[in-house]
């Protein structure tokens, strides 16, 4: 019993949930405040596509709909719309095997980048889906370029936190 | 392996699921999507809070970075305008007064008499994808879905989410937020005796300067005389053809007074200005110009009540046929920096409930 319960406190999961909701507290604070070019920089996403390209699809989807689904109980936005956009995020993210056959660390940068961007993207398209309609506009361009360059310049650390965040279970 | 692969196919498509549903059932305000959101905040709060205090001084020396020329200049550019508002605003004060004594003295509604909390704002939504801000009073203090928002300057938004102690406001400029609202417009431009020698011919120009007649309107409170009340009259020019037969000449007085029509407001996102739609291009209404003044409408349908400022008409947009113009306004209050709010415990009488 008490070796299933540490299993669980050292799993994977409970740590993508605490190390999540660091990065949630950074994400409503810091970089609330900052926002280069009147963009704001999107940790959540950067997370969830560390965790695609580091572990592929399948582990990278249950990670990023576990962040999104975090991420939905701080906006105002439907419940469950975050969570399935950073799902489908780390999906995207995690098929970088398929197009690069032996992936070296700076492609795993642009990977990643690229599908933060492609993530930011999804938000107002999954938003208008589901009726909130006005976002869809030229400036989710820019939004999504501005992302896409802030986590390009911070993925390298973060595919390390997700290396050590998603590694298999510590104990036992 | 496969046995792996076949158990997080079946995790991510449960999960998957799961948001679906939450989404179906947040959509259709179900409580049970608050409460979900109520508890993640409890656990979230203190974490939050930790963050905001480690992150403080990345914060100021952000702010400082990015934002010291534009400070400066906007400190230089604030000592002006308060200098120069100084003066108008024991003006203002003195109008708002008077008008506020006439409106109570008639028995009809004024802001002055409706509750309202204060709140300050505790952080924007983390999101580029939406335009809301929480504050720090909640339910605990009266505050209600749909109540509107204000800052010294005039209307904000209005409350979406209330949690005991806090609440989220829908910014002005959402696409999602909508309101009634009234363009005042201004008196038409006296019109100016042509130098035609034909047309002075066929039309007489007369100078009418006009008064209210004290024994044509009665009331029944007391001390309170309408005719009493004086009217600032400007000299009107009116070009006018007298029929031969006419005993009076008439000028209408509201010919001089400003000149009401309602349309509603629609934001329209953080980069482009809010516009008001649906305005009728009535004759009677005549031109709408920019700087034309946009206040709340009321009303027992709406949401906020009537007379609150919202902002200016900046550009026209005509359109063909009747679908009238469209209007771009500047909104009055800064969302962009947002300290302190006053929160209206105002309710439409279609939504109060009877005790």
């Amino acid at each position: 019993m008490s070796l299933r319960f540490l299993r669980f406190i050292t799993s994977r999961w409970t740590r993508l949930v605490l190390v999540s909701s660091v990065l949630l507290g950074l994400q409503t604070t810091l970089l609330n405040d900052m926002r280069p070019f009147g963009v704001m920089a999107q940790v959540m996403v950067l997370f969830a596509a560390s965790a695609g390209v580091v572990y592929g699809s399948e582990i990278g989807a249950l990670a990023g709909l576990i962040i999104g689904l975090m991420y939905d109980s701080v906006l105002t936005t439907p419940l469950g719309l975050a969570s399935l956009v950073l799902g489908a995020t780390a999906y995207i993210a995690g098929a970088v095997p398929y197009f690069v056959r032996d992936a070296t660390w700076w492609s795993k940068i642009i990977a990643v980048a690229i599908a933060s961007a492609i993530g930011e993207l999804l938000f107002p398209i999954a938003q208008a889906m589901v009726g909130y309609g006005g976002w869809v506009e030229w400036r989710v361009f820019i939004v999504a370029l501005v992302v896409g360059g802030v986590n390009l310049v911070f993925a390298p650390l973060m595919l390390l936190i997700t290396k050590w965040t998603l590694k298999e279970t510590l104990v036992g | 392996m496969s046995v792996l692969s076949a158990k997080r196919k079946r995790a991510i498509a449960l999960l998957s699921l799961t948001s679906i549903i939450l989404i179906t059932l947040d959509l259709q305000g179900s409580a049970s999507t608050s409460v979900l959101r109520g508890t993640f905040g409890t656990f979230f709060r203190p974490i939050e809070g930790v963050a905001r205090v480690v992150t403080r001084p990345l914060s100021n020396a952000w702010y400082g970075i990015t934002n010291y020329n534009d400070v400066t200049k906007e400190n230089n550019l604030l000592r002006e305008k308060i200098a120069q508002q100084e003066g108008a605003a024991v003006a203002a004060a003195a109008s708002v007064r008077l008008s506020q004594e006439l409106l109570a003295l008639n028995g009809l509604p004024t802001l002055a008499g409706i509750n309202s909390v204060s709140a300050q704002v505790i952080g924007d939504s983390p999101s580029n994808f939406s335009q809301t801000v929480e504050i720090n009073q909640g339910s605990e203090s009266g505050i209600k879905v749909g109540m509107p928002v204000m800052n010294a300057a005039g209307l904000v938004g209005k409350i979406t989410k209330t949690f005991a102690r806090r609440s989220i406001v829908m910014l002005i400029t959402d696409p999602e937020y909508a309101l009634s609202v009234k363009v005042i417009n201004g008196p038409e431009a006296p019109t100016t005796p042509i130098n035609d020698p034909e047309a002075a011919v066929s039309t007489t120009t007369s100078t009418t300067t006009t008064t209210i007649p004290t024994t044509q309107a009665t009331s029944n409170i007391p001390g309170f005389t309408p005719g009493a009340t004086t009217i600032p009259l400007t000299t009107v020019n009116v070009t006018v053809s007298v029929p031969a037969l006419a005993p009076t000449l008439t000028v209408p007085v509201n010919g001089a007074l400003p000149v009401r029509e309602t349309g509603i407001l629609e934001g329209r996102g953080p980069t482009r200005v809010p516009i008001v739609r649906f305005i009728d291009s009535a004759q009677r209404f005549g031109t709408i110009l920019p700087g034309a003044p946009i206040v709340t409408s009321g009303g027992s349908l709406s949401l906020a009540p009537p007379d609150i400022v919202v902002g200016t008409v900046t550009k026209v947009r005509d359109r063909l046929g009747t679908a009238g113009p469209i209007l771009e306004i500047n909104l009055v209050a800064d969302l962009t920096n947002l300290s302190f709010v006053r929160i209206l415990l105002y309710q439409p009488i279609t939504e109060r409930v009877a005790p």
